[in-house]
C-alpha cells in the first residue's frame, strides 16, 4: 500500500464508520411473512405493504454526489449507493461497471439486478441472506466495496488516459 | 502491435506464397479470395497455374479520388503491371509470375514488389497527397489553380487537404457512433493536441468538437453534431519534403483508422479490467458465507491435470 492510498482512506474514514454503524444496526433483521397473501414471504422494504414494518431510511453522504441509502424493515435491507463521477468519462466507466456486475447479480447473491432511481448501484439483503451469511462479513464487504470502486474508476480513468497518451506519442514519434 | 500497418497482411502473405510456392517449381494451388480492409475497400484475389496473380481494388471513394491523378501515380508506381479494371473494381493489378517477377536468387529481389503490391490502397490514397505536396512546393497559391480536395473516404466522413504557399493543411471529420465512444475519442483527440508539444518534429495539431474548424467554414456541407470530431493536421515544408512525404502519407491516411482501432482496444481492455475486478468483488463476498460450497466460475479449470501421464 502506498501512502496516498493510506492518506485518502483515513479522510474516508468517518464516513465509512458511520455507513459500518448504521448497517450493522440495520442487519438486525427476522422471518417475517406476509400478512397480507398466504405463505408468501417477501422482502418488506421492496413490496412496502405496511408502514408498521419499515423503518426510517437513512442517508450517508459525504458530498452531493457520494452518498448511500440504507432503508431498514423488519425482514429486509435495501442499501443503495450513488457513486462520484465528475466527468463525463467517469460517468460511463461508471455504468459500464455497474452493468456488468448487474448482469452477474445471480453469483453476487445480493446485489438488486437493478439500481433504486437516483442511485448507481443497490443491494437487497434479506433474512435468508443474513441467516446463510456471516451478518458481519456482510458488513465488511459492503464497506469494502465502497472502499474499492472509486479506486476502481479512477483507476480506469488514468488507464483510459495513459493509452491515449502511448497512441498519441507512438503516432508523433514516427515522423521525423 | 501500436501502429496499424500501411500494407494488407492478407494480400502480402497470399503472394508471398505463391511466389514462394512458383519459385520452388511446385505446382501453384488455385486462390480466389476476397479481403475486406479498412474504409470499406474491397480485394479480390485470383490466381491459378497457368494465369498471373491478379488483385482488384474497390473503393466507395474512387471517384473522389481519380480527379487528383490517382492514375499517374498508379502508373508510376506499378507500371506495366496495371491492367483495365475488372467489371466492378476500380484498380486491377496483374503479375506474371513468368515474366514479370524480378530475376535473381534471394528473397530481396521480390519481397519490395510484394510489399509495394499490398500497399494498394496506401497509393490510391497517396494521389491526393502527393497533388498537394507539389502544389505547396511550387507555391501555388492561387485559387484558380486547384481547390480544396474533398474526400468522403466514409459514408459520413469526410476528408479535406488543402495547400498553401507554407503548409498543407489535411482535415478529417470523425463519426463516433456509440455515445460511449464519443467520450473515450474525445480524451484520445484531447491527449493528441497536448502531446504533440513534446514532439518538435511532428506536425501542428488543432482539435475541434462539434463544430468544423475555421478553415471549413465555407464548406457548408461540413457535418456539425455532437458525437462530430474533427482533427486538423498543419503539414509544414519539412513533412511534405520529396524525401519524408512517403513517410507523411503513411501516416496521415491510416490516422482515423488508427485512431478508432485504439478506442475499440481501450474498451476491450476496459471490459477485461472489469471482469477481473467484479470476480475479486465475487471473492470477497464469499468471504461472508460459512462453507464454500463451490468456486464459482472456474476459469481454465483443466489446465492443471492436463500433463498427467509420466513415464
Amino acid at each position: 500500500m502506498t501512502q496516498a492510498v493510506a492518506a485518502r482512506a483515513s479522510a474516508h474514514q468517518p464516513y465509512l464508520d458511520a455507513v459500518r454503524a448504521t448497517l450493522q444496526a440495520s442487519f438486525c433483521i427476522e422471518n417475517f411473512e406476509s400478512q397480507v397473501v398466504e405463505r408468501h414471504n417477501k422482502p418488506e422494504v421492496e413490496v412496502k405493504t405496511s408502514k408498521q414494518l419499515l423503518l426510517n431510511p437513512v442517508v450517508i453522504s459525504r458530498n452531493q454526489n457520494e452518498q448511500i441509502l440504507i432503508e431498514g424493515s423488519i425482514n429486509s435491507v435495501r442499501i443503495s449507493v450513488a457513486v462520484k463521477q465528475a466527468d463525463d468519462l467517469e460517468k460511463i466507466l461508471c455504468k459500464r461497471l455497474m452493468r456488468f456486475m448487474m448482469q452477474r447479480a445471480d453469483d453476487f447473491y445480493i446485489l438488486r439486478r437493478k439500481p433504486v432511481n437516483g442511485y448507481d448501484i443497490s443491494f437487497l439483503v434479506t433474512n435468508f441472506h443474513a441467516e446463510n451469511m456471516y451478518k458481519h462479513r456482510l458488513v465488511d464487504f459492503i464497506i469494502y466495496f465502497l472502499e474499492e470502486i472509486d479506486k476502481e474508476i479512477s483507476k480506469m480513468k488514468l488507464d483510459v488516459s495513459s493509452r491515449a497518451r502511448m497512441c498519441a506519442d507512438e503516432f508523433f514519434k514516427k515522423f521525423n | 502491435m501500436i501502429l496499424l500497418e500501411v500494407h494488407n497482411r492478407i494480400i502480402e502473405e497470399l503472394l508471398t506464397v505463391q511466389i514462394e510456392t512458383f519459385l520452388r517449381k511446385e505446382k501453384l494451388v488455385e486462390v480466389k479470395t476476397d479481403v475486406v480492409d479498412f474504409d470499406g475497400a474491397m480485394y479480390h484475389v485470383t490466381s491459378s497455374r497457368d494465369k498471373p496473380f491478379i488483385v482488384s481494388i474497390k473503393l466507395k471513394f474512387y471517384r473522389d479520388l481519380e480527379q487528383y491523378g490517382t492514375d499517374d501515380v498508379l502508373r508510376r508506381e506499378y507500371g506495366d503491371l496495371l491492367v483495365t479494371p475488372l467489371e466492378g473494381y476500380n484498380v486491377t493489378l496483374s503479375l506474371d509470375f513468368n515474366t514479370q517477377l524480378p530475376k535473381g536468387d534471394t528473397n530481396e529481389v521480390w519481397l519490395p514488389l510484394v510489399r509495394k503490391i499490398a500497399m494498394l490502397k496506401r497509393n490510391c490514397f497517396a494521389a491526393v497527397f502527393e497533388k498537394y505536396f507539389e502544389f505547396q512546393s511550387k507555391q501555388e497559391t492561387k485559387t484558380e489553380t486547384h481547390k480544396r480536395a474533398v474526400i468522403h473516404y466514409r459514408d459520413d466522413e469526410t476528408m479535406y487537404v488543402d495547400a498553401s504557399s507554407d503548409r498543407v493543411i489535411v482535415i478529417f471529420s470523425t463519426v463516433f457512433k456509440d455515445p460511449d465512444d464519443n467520450i473515450i475519442g474525445r480524451v484520445f483527440m484531447e491527449e493528441f493536441k497536448e502531446r504533440r508539444r513534446q514532439f518538435q518534429q511532428a506536425p501542428q495539431v488543432i482539435v475541434s468538437y462539434r463544430t468544423p474548424p475555421e478553415e471549413l467554414k465555407d464548406m457548408p456541407d461540413a457535418r456539425t453534431g455532437d458525437n462530430i470530431g474533427y482533427l486538423t493536421f498543419v503539414l509544414f515544408p519539412r513533412h511534405t519534403k520529396v524525401a519524408e512525404r512517403d513517410n507523411t502519407i503513411n501516416l496521415i491516411h491510416t490516422l482515423r483508422n488508427y485512431f478508432h482501432y485504439h478506442i475499440k482496444c481501450c474498451k476491450a481492455y476496459l471490459h477485461a479490467h472489469m471482469r477481473h475486478k467484479t470476480n475479486e468483488f465475487l471473492k470477497r463476498l464469499q468471504l461472508a458465507r460459512p462453507e464454500v460450497k463451490k468456486s464459482f466460475r472456474r476459469i481454465g479449470n483443466n489446465a492443471g491435470d492436463a500433463p498427467a501421464a509420466t513415464e
